[in-house]
């Protein structure tokens, strides 16, 4: 009575199971995946047409002593002899095609025959029993690796739905225990909407919980905090205390923007775990949501995306550039609403994931507006918040690098400036667009030669009276592109600040790399340097109200002054952190021999005094 | 107080590209120069060559590979050729934004280039392609064919270009030229996706604008402009492009193109690649002068200390707006640079570029 008919794959099934297992997935796990994928097509499919239809899908595991074979059962819509030839023909069907088969849309994420491959990485025999709920006979089909099946119509009726039989093979046992098939389970199929039940020893085990009403309408959420968080912790394994809920227009994405307790590098991998179709089909999606929101781990679900062949990440298309844009401005959305009913918890945010935020404001000046007043910067005035500097101050300056603010923070704060570092990431750019969100504030970029417009001058007697001094302190820099300046400024301590403007200092670095550059870039350096000598000379700033700058102008010693100068201009070099070229490395090694040298003969006079 | 080279690398790692990463190689650099440590601040350098390359600090970027092939040539054995000659195109990439650099020195450049690819085995297709890059920044769109005919003849080797690239050029040599229907033709497969780099279509679709315009493809224009200006509105490399798309707008959305204006002028003002400054100031004087037409006044924000605003009055001060006198500042100084580079290229190309918008 029984018919049986035999036909071929026309791939190499051997090569196509090596490329699946070695090339395409990640792991020969996803077999579990691909089955349950299967398992919940079928289900969905028959309740298009039975909408009544109560899904279930059934995992056991049987074979103690032998081989373990696994058997997954759901009352699906079952395989028709038809469905059969059709699903497996799909294989030979992807080599023909360019696109690529596994990134068609189509109504369901798995395509029974390819998912049905993956289970030759774990299993060398496969035996389907189905039944369609269209009618017509039962079937038995079973495959081999070799490339083979047979189809077999059975004498008696099954219940409609399909069950899958897997031998372990050897070397596959991890794949077939209890406590992987259980984690495993769960790991993929968290978010399925029918139940799933496992045998175990103590009896079927429900796996996945039933969907709480916040899946499919994650505005609701917001009343289910506690339940929420425990799923997120469930499920990513971190303990979260606040998160933002996602939702595209159409409804078809959606998720939870979890938001991580710490702050996290701009470089780190953004891993979000994404469920299509209900199915996990990632857990480091890394292109779902723009680039700048790092401080979020999330929770995603959709139904309308396209995955690359592999099945863990989107195709880069207009689409997800769509959702992305989409939950992106939920995240945005949900700040701005923060921002002005819950300040306190936009705070909380912003103290843990400033870059984040910033990131987002270089980008977006409306989200700028809204949220520059909790945003921290480094300033002269300590760590502050830009609100509070801003209800202190009218004017606020900033420096393009740090290195710029290195050299004229103390300065600047002793003259009572407040001087933003803006050599972090972002914030000098943040900076120069003050003014643009915040109205009434002035906002200037201060380079070093800046400072020196709070300098007290000299009064005019000072003038005549250190003349001869000044110039010839002058002349001794000339040959170092620097004049001398002699001031009065705080603080005190420091006796002399070197500055120059960004042309001089690219000037300064140009000619510094001349001395190790090949002879044809050399004079390339030289002709832009060229261009460059109108930016002027460096400036070396003399403070009169430090001790030893006025001691020595006072001194009257004509044979000091030159290398005392010299001297001078390099320490402020060192001060500065310039590199120094060779003549003025010069300078410091006879400098400081020839300060040796005559503190060495100050003592011997004064010992000889004394003796 | 200093931080050690590793400290710094590691900073440098945790960052994303762009100044504040840069900042941290020079120092870096600089530590390792304090210490003699040839290898460390050649490493450091050549992240600096790359980063500032792509993020629009050319001028740093040639003064680190200034540096590098120097060290290199005395110490042969102690670096990998193979990094510091493809970055060597970098380079020469950009060499002709520069007015100072006379065409003598462009060209030893170029054969300096092509003998070293030579002695390490590779072809002159890589020196035919950046001459006629070069060419092509100099207005001398003809002679910049001629070399891509030649260019075109060859072989890939091991340095050239990736394929997006090197159809990139194609585009802009179209352009250049004024072909506005070989200009979308050769943009076709970049604009389908088909051929993507790291910086394409980033700098293709800015090419295509005008030309699609003025076919009367205007919505697909104004698709391309969305989806182009998204990719370039945020690195500093791109002023050039950023400013094409200003330029664009102000025949068909002025009051977006202010918006872009005011965003990226204050990137403008400190800008190291003097090229680009002119194309900026030249675009964005155009969409100035038409703003000023307006019936409305128009009210640039520009930062205050911006050296366009002086002898003009108060930003935004009742009458006719500031729109007309801050175009006609920008214009000057494009022009002022425009005759640079004229000089330098021996013709007049970009006065006569800028006169026509």
């Amino acid at each position: 009575m029984s018919q049986q008919d035999n036909y071929r794959f026309q791939v190499n099934l051997g090569g196509m199971i090596d490329i699946l297992s070695n090339h395409l997935y990640s792991s020969p796990k996803v077999y579990l995946r691909e089955l349950l994928q299967n398992a919940v097509d079928a289900v969905t499919a028959r309740r298009e047409i039975e909408p009544s239809a109560e899904g279930s899908i059934k995992i056991d595991v049987t074979g103690a002593g032998g081989p373990a074979t696994l058997t997954i059962q759901d009352n699906g819509i079952g395989l028709t002899e038809e469905n059969i030839h059709e699903f497996l023909a799909v294989i030979g069907q992807s080599s023909k095609r360019s696109g690529d088969l596994l990134a068609q849309n189509t109504t369901f994420i798995g395509r029974f025959g390819i998912g049905l491959l993956s289970c030759f990485m774990v299993s060398d025999e496969i035996v389907v029993l189905t039944q369609s709920a269209k009618g017509g006979p039962s079937l038995e089909w079973r495959g081999k690796p070799d490339g083979t099946y047979s189809i077999r119509k059975l004498d008696t009726e099954l219940t409609p739905g399909t069950r899958v039989f897997l031998r372990c093979k050897p070397g596959s046992e991890a794949y077939f225990e209890q406590e992987f098939l259980e984690n495993s389970i769960y790991y993929y199929g968290a978010m399925l909407p029918y139940p799933i039940t496992l045998q175990t020893e103590q009896g079927f085990k429900k796996i996945n919980e039933t969907l709480p009403i916040w899946i499919k309408h994650p505005d609701m959420a917001r009343s289910h905090k506690a339940e929420v968080l425990a799923w997120g912790e469930r499920l990513l394994g971190e303990r979260f205390r606040d998160f933002i809920p996602l939702q595209t227009a159409s409804g078809r994405t959606g998720g939870i923007a979890f938001i991580l307790p710490q702050g996290v590098n701009l470089n780190a991998k953004r891993a979000h775990r994404v469920y299509l179709k209900h199915m996990l089909v990632s857990e480091k999606a890394e292109n779902i949501l723009p680039d700048w929101a790092f401080f979020v781990k999330c929770l995603i679900w959709s139904d309308e995306l396209q995955l690359t062949a592999s099945r863990e990440h989107f195709y880069e298309n207009e689409q997800l550039e769509e959702v992305r844009s989409e939950l992106g401005e939920s995240i945005r959305g949900e700040l701005i609403t923060m921002a002005e009913l819950a300040p306190d918890r936009l705070q909380a945010i912003i103290g843990a994931h400033a870059l984040s935020m910033k990131a987002l404001a270089v980008e977006d000046d409306q989200f700028y507006r809204i949220i520059y007043r909790w945003l921290p910067f480094h300033s002269s005035a300590g760590q502050r918040e830009l609100g509070e500097l801003l209800r202190e101050h009218k004017h606020l300056y900033y420096t393009l690098t740090l290195d710029e603010y290195r050299q004229i923070t103390h300065v600047a704060a002793a003259q009572s400036l407040v001087v933003i570092n803006g050599g972090y990431i972002y914030d000098s750019e943040l900076m120069s667009r003050l003014p643009l969100v915040h109205g009434g504030v002035e906002v200037e970029r201060l380079l070093p030669e800046d400072v020196s417009f709070t300098f007290t001058d000299l009064t005019g007697d000072e003038r005549r009276y250190y003349y001869e001094a000044t110039r010839s302190a002058d002349a001794v820099l000339q040959d170092f592109r620097t004049q001398v300046q002699l001031k009065r400024f705080k603080p005190s301590e420091l006796p002399a600040l070197y500055t120059l403007s960004k042309e001089s200092s690219d000037l300064r670095s140009l000619e510094l790399t001349r001395e190790a550059a090949t002879d044809l870039f050399s004079s390339v350096l030289g002709n832009l340097s060229t261009g460059l000598q109108n930016a002027g000379y460096a400036t070396l700033y003399l403070n009169l109200d430090n001790p030893v700058i006025s001691r020595l102008f006072n001194s009257g010693q004509s044979a000091i002054l030159p290398i005392a100068i010299k001297m001078l201009y390099v320490n402020a070099l060192m001060m500065g952190h310039y590199p120094m070229n060779r003549q003025e490395l010069a300078v410091l090694n006879n400098g400081i021999i020839q300060f040796i040298d005559w503190g060495l003969s100050s003592n011997h006079n004064n010992g000889g005094t004394t003796a | 107080m200093s931080k050690s080279y590793e400290e710094l690398m590691d900073e440098v790692y945790d960052l994303p590209d762009g100044l504040a990463k840069i900042n941290l190689l020079e120092e870096a650099a600089r530590e390792a120069d304090l210490r003699n440590d040839i290898v460390d601040a050649y490493e450091a350098r050549s992240m600096i060559v790359e980063n500032a390359t792509f993020n629009g600090y050319p001028m740093k970027a040639l003064v680190a590979f200034s540096w590098m092939l120097g060290q290199y040539d005395k110490n042969r054995d102690l670096f990998d050729e193979y990094n510091l000659l493809w970055s060597y195109k970098w380079i020469l990439d950009k060499i002709s934004c520069f007015p100072d650099i006379p065409l003598t020195q462009i060209n030893e450049l170029l054969e300096d280039m092509r003998n070293r690819y030579k002695e390490h085995g590779y072809s002159d297709r890589t020196y035919y392609f950046y001459t006629s890059v070069n060419l092509l920044q100099q207005g001398k769109v003809e002679e910049a064919g001629e070399f891509l005919k030649k260019f075109r003849s060859m072989d890939e080797d091991m340095m050239s270009d990736c394929t997006a690239c090197e159809q990139n050029r194609l585009v802009e040599y179209a352009a250049a030229a004024g072909d506005d229907e070989a200009t979308l033709e050769a943009a076709k497969p970049i604009l389908k996706g088909k051929m993507t780099c790291g910086e394409v279509p980033h700098v293709t679709i800015s090419k295509v604008l005008m030309p699609l315009y003025r076919l009367g493809q205007l919505e697909e224009a104004e698709k391309q402009q969305k989806k182009g200006y998204k990719l370039i509105k945020n690195n500093l490399d791109f002023l050039q492009h950023q400013s094409e798309h200003i330029y664009y707008l102000s025949k068909t959305d002025p009051f977006k193109g202010l918006e872009l204006l005011e965003r990226h002028y204050p990137n403008m003002l400190g800008h190291e690649n003097p090229f680009d400054k002119m194309m900026f100031l030249a675009h964005s004087s155009a969409l100035l002068e038409l703003l000023s037409g307006e019936s409305v006044a128009v009210a640039v924000r520009l930062p205050e200390s911006s050296p366009h605003l002086n002898g003009i009055e108060g930003q935004g001060s009742e009458g006719k707006g500031n729109a007309g006198p801050i175009a006609a500042a920008f214009r000057e100084d494009a022009l002022v640079l425009a005759d640079r580079f004229d000089r330098r290229n021996g013709n007049t190309f970009y006065r006569n570029y800028i006169q026509s918008l």
